[in-house]
């Protein structure tokens, strides 16, 4: 079996996202953790890349690396205790070590059935292009699209209702009250 | 191109330590971080079929579970801030309740 250079760059590309979501789940410090977690989408950002879906890597790095770790990046800033430090360790005692075997091993009886499933076994149809893309979400999920967008609202909305501030001072400040 | 069952055997393993993540942490972040992880190998699954069955639903799939991620992450960190500033903390062993 000749080993071509996507070949190489699969498994170089593969191996960083499986150490940056290692080092995610193992860091004592969450800032540590997430800078890890951004390690690994720009690995799976490569990986959609390698699958011929550079739309959705553009994506991947423009939605998640640039809004979403922000977002994460603010939400570890604004709650700084020494729980960051110190109750951020992982437990390890006896039921993480039982439910860490569980895990690995459903993870190996999946990756089985994963490879071995018959679909794989279909001739293989090439990725589609960007302009099929488009128009499948454009013109075929037009209502999915648009839905979307009002659950995006939705939550914007909801997160300032959720966070707002109840003092006296600040609903006098909105009333235009003057001290 | 690369065979589309390795990329969905990656989406499994990174599965597979993001679920490990939420068991282990008892940091509320932290176990958000690990939720988008797990989204995000779900999301390699799609592309790796799309990519074998030259379907593109599978990629409007994953833009739409890209867009419910970045819902997700605003919504739970609105609710991880307002429960640090009535209880002080984000532990989910200590935080005992979500009522304000």
């Amino acid at each position: 079996m000749a080993v071509d250079f996507e070949t190489i760059v699969f498994v170089i590309v593969s191996a960083a996202a499986i150490a940056g979501a290692l080092g995610c789940v193992f860091s004592a410090r969450v800032a540590h953790s997430l800078l890890w977690l951004m390690f690994t989408f720009f690995a799976v950002a490569a990986v959609f890349v390698i699958a011929y879906a550079e739309m959705l890597a553009a994506i991947q790095i423009l939605v998640y690396l640039g809004s979403v770790m922000l977002v994460v990046q603010f939400g570890v800033m604004l709650t700084r205790r020494r729980i960051q430090d110190v109750e951020s360790l992982p437990t390890l005692n006896a039921i993480s070590a039982i439910s860490g075997i569980g895990v690995i091993a459903f993870v190996l009886a999946l990756i089985r059935q994963i490879m071995d499933h018959p679909n794989w076994e279909q001739p293989n149809a090439g990725a589609p292009s960007t302009l099929d893309f488009a128009d499948s979400l454009f013109n075929q999920w037009t209502m999915a699209t648009v839905v979307l967008g009002a659950l995006l609202a939705m939550a914007m909305i909801g997160a300032s209702y959720l966070v707002r501030d109840e003092r006296l001072i600040n609903l006098l400040w909105d009333m235009g009250v003057e001290e | 191109m690369i065979d589309p069952s390795w990329i969905a055997a990656l989406g499994v393993i990174l599965f597979g330590i993001g679920l490990l993540g939420t068991f282990y942490h008892k940091n509320a972040i932290v176990v958000l971080m690990c939720i988008e992880l797990m989204l995000n190998a779900a999301n390699l699954n799609f592309v790796a079929a799309a990519s074998h069955y030259g379907d593109v639903n599978g990629w409007v799939f994953t833009a739409i579970a890209i867009a419910i991620a970045a819902a997700e992450v605003a919504i739970g960190l609105a609710i991880l801030l307002s429960l640090y500033s009535s209880q002080g903390t984000i532990s989910l062993d200590a935080a005992k309740e979500l009522k304000n």
